[in-house]
């Protein structure tokens, strides 16, 4: 997947900027394309273990997708942190991910180490193997 | 009573590609049979094998939530938007 330098960067100052909680966002771009033309940060709505834990309500989803679609966009994929944790998707992000409706979109994961250094990577979710397979990360 | 249903990119292999299709339909429970008729295999990516939504699937009658409306007894009228959307959540 692509992202401009300036998408990449508001992602990575809020996963530090939100430190020690996990935070979470959508990526907006082209019907189909691997392109992203902008990240969106998106209200954490998990409330029990905000450390560990992210969810985006469906209400925020539908507004976002409402609002993209007046640009002529659409959620192409998600990202979040993991604080202190490893930059890769979790067993509870598969499992999520294999119960809903993710086959073919991508999902960038931002390890946050210390609340200082940040490494994002990319990911696809595919049905067919009911896994995460690592993509690369353009970065324009 | 036509229905304007927004398909979210993960199901569209399901619909020829198309973001929107239309169906007639007069509650939730006869719109997901409507869509299945025309695009095979959506009700099972909906519904569970018991026939109840999926936990992580949502559907919205013009923005508004299912649950807090009359679930799948929802009634649906000519022109109503019906949005399907993922519950997305995770962790480390």
């Amino acid at each position: 997947m692509r992202l401009p330098k300036s998408a990449v960067e508001a992602m990575l100052a809020h996963a530090r900027e939100g430190y020690p909680f996990e935070v979470c966002g959508v990526f907006l771009g082209g019907s189909g394309s691997a392109r992203v033309e902008a990240a969106k940060p998106v209200v954490n709505r998990e409330t029990e273990s905000p450390r560990v834990r992210y969810q985006i309500a469906p209400e925020d989803l539908i507004r976002i997708q409402r609002e993209a679609r007046e640009q002529g966009l659409e959620i192409l994929g998600y990202y979040h942190s993991h604080p202190d944790h490893p930059a890769r998707p979790s067993e509870t992000d598969r499992r999520v991910a294999a119960g809903g409706l993710s086959d073919g979109v991508y999902h960038v994961v931002v390890g946050v180490e210390k609340g200082e250094r940040a490494l994002p990577t990319a990911w696809v979710f595919r049905d067919a193997t009911q896994a995460f397979e690592e993509e690369p990360l353009e970065v324009e | 009573m036509a229905i304007r249903v927004q398909i979210p990119a993960p199901l569209r292999s399901l619909t020829g590609g198309a973001g929107e299709v239309e169906v007639e339909a007069s509650s939730i429970t006869g719109l997901i049979e409507a869509l299945d008729a025309k695009h095979k295999g959506l009700k099972d990516r909906l519904c569970d094998p018991s026939g109840e939504l999926r936990s992580y699937v949502r559907l919205f009658v013009n923005e508004e939530d299912i649950r807090f409306l009359n679930d799948a007894q929802t009634a649906l009228k000519a022109g109503d938007t019906v949005a399907i959307v993922p519950a997305i959540a995770g962790g480390s």
